[in-house]
């Protein structure tokens, strides 16, 4: 009997403990979404201008510049649209071409008028074209931020992190030396408002004294670069560096 | 129950660390490049021109950063200001113009036989100074000068001294005989230690540079004899029957392991550096010679024929745990532990003669270095980042120098020819 009363003891005991371990690793995953991966939506396909990469205040939402980023608006310009004169250049507005009016039109051929006609409804529907995306453009951006279409503002390239690591990166190229075999220093960068360096604290050194000045000489040469973040305070952000073929340590 | 809560604090906190790490962003280059380092003339700070200083100084800084690795020296002042060394009193603009990232700046006062020779080292892009040496000494002591701001100089840009104020000791043929010298290690002042007329071989230099031991054949057995690097008395510390030779100094300096066949056949002893014998290392029939030390003196580097062909061994400081290093080759020599610990340098025979190779203390990453002429004697500076080792590429046997890699070789040997087996002292 009293073997039986201690086994039973253990296998509550187990028994306990296997429930909290269950109830853990349910919160860890419920937390952090392990599980989010396989329910996730399928991903919006995008392009991304390898080129130009990244810009320099991204946001996400519509792919035309903000408000506040744009440049000063303009008005519609309103001009007269030329028509088909096939009368006369008298018909032609004094305001659209005002030169035009004071010249006595030469007589034209049947010809030379169907190639001018031709010509003038090109330029006109350029010009509704172009009014057209205009529009759409100042809308959009007054509906929404500028971005990739469907994009959190997280996607590489295109928060303000990326844009800073990828200065870093130029300016690294240049500067890069080290000494010993795998440097690796990890940073926490601090920006201020207006895009200068306030300081950065070393979190993990390579004690290697020339890879070091390799990465303060790559920060001094990138700040002249840095925008102001884009929320507006301070920025803080953490940086690897370390040379191209040393993997994690 | 602390257990528990132990194991879940744990498990709760993976998630936070594996996201604390991905939230750092990577800044990855490639490669590494050499930093722009700009030497200026030197000009006179007071007094007149002497172009002698000016040309010795800029010569030595040149040779000895060049050497050095991490720089791409830029020659020429390309249109900067001459006008002061000291910050401030020269604009750094047009050197940050020219693309340099480091400056050096010198200037001289001659007085009489005296000279005083101010340098400064320059972070250009930030503008602020990294090092700055004033010496003051006779004009035969110029190069020395300059060596050592080269030495402060990979100092302040990597951390660690360079090796460039040691000195060189060789086996020198000038006079005929095989007598031991020292020199610079650029090959410039050189100075004949024995003159015995006899043969004088297998030099070591104490850790604190001060004494030289060699084993000479003057009285006629090759006995053991040690003198202050700067010349002056000979002292014989093991006379003992047979031969005493490949001596080398313990890294504390108190003790020398070297070959002795007072026993029969060539077998390695530790002594006293007065001479006394303090223990036997190794016990075979085989002939164990050439022991090098490790940094931390633990252990000892030797060759030993015991298998059959010269190989490297290596044994605990005290004979005991001898084992095998080299596993390639047929005849392996000349074992030489870096002051890092990290590789042994040897010198490898290969169907056109003696190379030398490098190779991890557990036998790993064996590399060729040298591929022309034949090589042998490597031998380390006391910074472990050059290596010395006589070479007779050029025609005839000379002290040639290069990087731990096996990278710029050059020749540093002035002489005619003869010279040979060079070991690098510490730092003056």
């Amino acid at each position: 009997m009293i073997r039986v009363a201690v086994k039973e003891s253990q296998l509550t005991r187990m028994l306990v403990f296997s429930l909290l371990l269950h109830v853990t690793m349910f919160v860890v995953i419920g937390r952090f979404g392990y599980f989010m991966l396989s329910h996730q939506p399928a991903t919006q396909a995008y392009y991304v201008d390898v080129v130009n990469l990244p810009v320099a205040n991204p946001q996400s939402g519509n792919p035309s510049p903000s408000i506040e980023n744009a440049p000063a608006k303009q008005a519609p310009i309103r001009q007269e649209m030329s028509r088909p004169a096939s009368d006369t250049a008298s018909t032609v507005s004094p305001k659209a071409a005002p030169s035009v009016k004071k010249e006595q039109m030469p007589a034209e051929t049947n010809e030379e008028f169907a190639k001018r006609l031709a010509a003038l409804e090109k330029k006109a529907e350029g010009r509704r074209l172009g009014e057209a995306l205009d529009d759409l453009r100042r809308r959009s951006a007054e509906a929404g931020r500028a971005g990739m279409p469907g994009a959190k503002g997280k996607e590489a390239g295109s928060d303000y992190g990326s844009y800073i690591q990828s200065r870093l990166r130029d300016a690294f190229n240049s500067t890069i030396a080290y000494q010993s075999r795998n440097p690796e220093v990890v940073i926490k960068l601090r920006i201020n408002r207006f895009g200068k360096v306030i300081g950065y604290r070393m979190e993990r050194s390579s004690r290697d004294k020339l890879f070091e000045a390799a990465v303060a000489r790559a920060i001094d040469i990138a700040e002249e670069n840095f925008p102001p973040p884009p929320a507006g305070g301070d920025f803080e952000q953490g940086f690897i560096f370390r040379p191209e073929g040393v993997g994690k340590k | 129950m602390k257990k528990i809560a132990s194991f879940l604090i744990v498990i709760l906190l993976i998630p936070v660390l594996l996201r604390a790490e991905q939230n750092y962003l990577e800044v990855i280059a490639q490669g590494s490049k050499q930093l722009p380092l700009a030497i200026a003339p030197a000009i006179s700070l007071g007094g007149g021109q002497d172009g002698e200083i000016a040309g010795t100084v800029g010569e030595v800084l040149k040779f000895d950063l060049t050497l050095a690795g991490p720089f791409s020296v830029i020659s020429g002042t390309s249109g900067a200001g001459q006008s002061g060394i000291r910050p401030g009193e020269f604009d750094m603009a047009p050197w940050r113009a020219i693309g340099a990232a480091y400056l050096i700046k010198s200037g001289y006062i001659a007085s009489g036989g005296t000279i005083t020779v101010e340098f400064r080292l320059y972070d250009v892009a930030r503008g602020k100074a990294l090092a700055a040496k004033r010496y003051t000494g006779s004009r035969k002591e110029m190069r020395r000068m300059a060596h050592s701001f080269s030495d402060e100089t990979m100092l302040a840009v990597t951390g660690e001294k360079g090796p460039f104020t040691g000195r060189i000791a060789f086996v020198s043929r000038a006079s005929g005989n095989k007598e031991i010298s020292v020199m610079d290690y650029d090959g410039h002042n050189v100075q004949r230690l024995t003159r015995n007329r006899s043969i004088n071989l297998n030099p070591d230099i104490s850790p604190d540079a001060g004494q030289i031991i060699f084993t000479s054949y003057k009285r006629g057995n090759p006995d053991l004899y040690r003198t202050p690097i700067s010349g002056g008395s000979v002292a014989r510390i093991s006379s003992r029957i047979g031969m005493n030779f490949t001596g080398a100094w313990s890294p504390d300096g108190n003790k020398i392991a070297l070959s002795m066949s007072k026993d029969g056949n060539p077998e390695i002893y530790k002594i006293g550096t007065d001479g006394k014998l303090l223990a036997r290392l190794t016990k075979n029939d085989a002939i164990d010679i050439s022991p090098s030390w490790s940094p931390d003196g633990s252990k000892i580097a030797f060759v030993s024929d015991r298998l059959g062909s010269p190989q490297i061994f290596i044994m605990n400081a005290d004979g005991s745990g001898v084992h095998r290093l080299t596993r390639s080759g047929t005849y392996n020599v000349n074992p030489s532990w870096s002051p890092k610990g990290d590789r042994i340098l040897y010198s490898r025979l290969h169907p056109g003669g003696f190379q030398i190779h490098s190779i991890s203390p557990d036998g790993s990453d064996d590399t060729q270095l040298t591929t022309q002429g034949r090589n042998e004697n490597p031998r380390w500076s006391p910074d472990g980042r050059f290596i010395t080792f006589g070479s007779n590429r050029g025609g005839k046997e000379a002290i040639y120098v290069m990087r731990a890699d096996g990278s710029s070789q050059i020749k540093v040997s002035r002489s005619g020819g003869g010279d040979s087996q060079p070991v690098w002292s510490s730092r003056r």
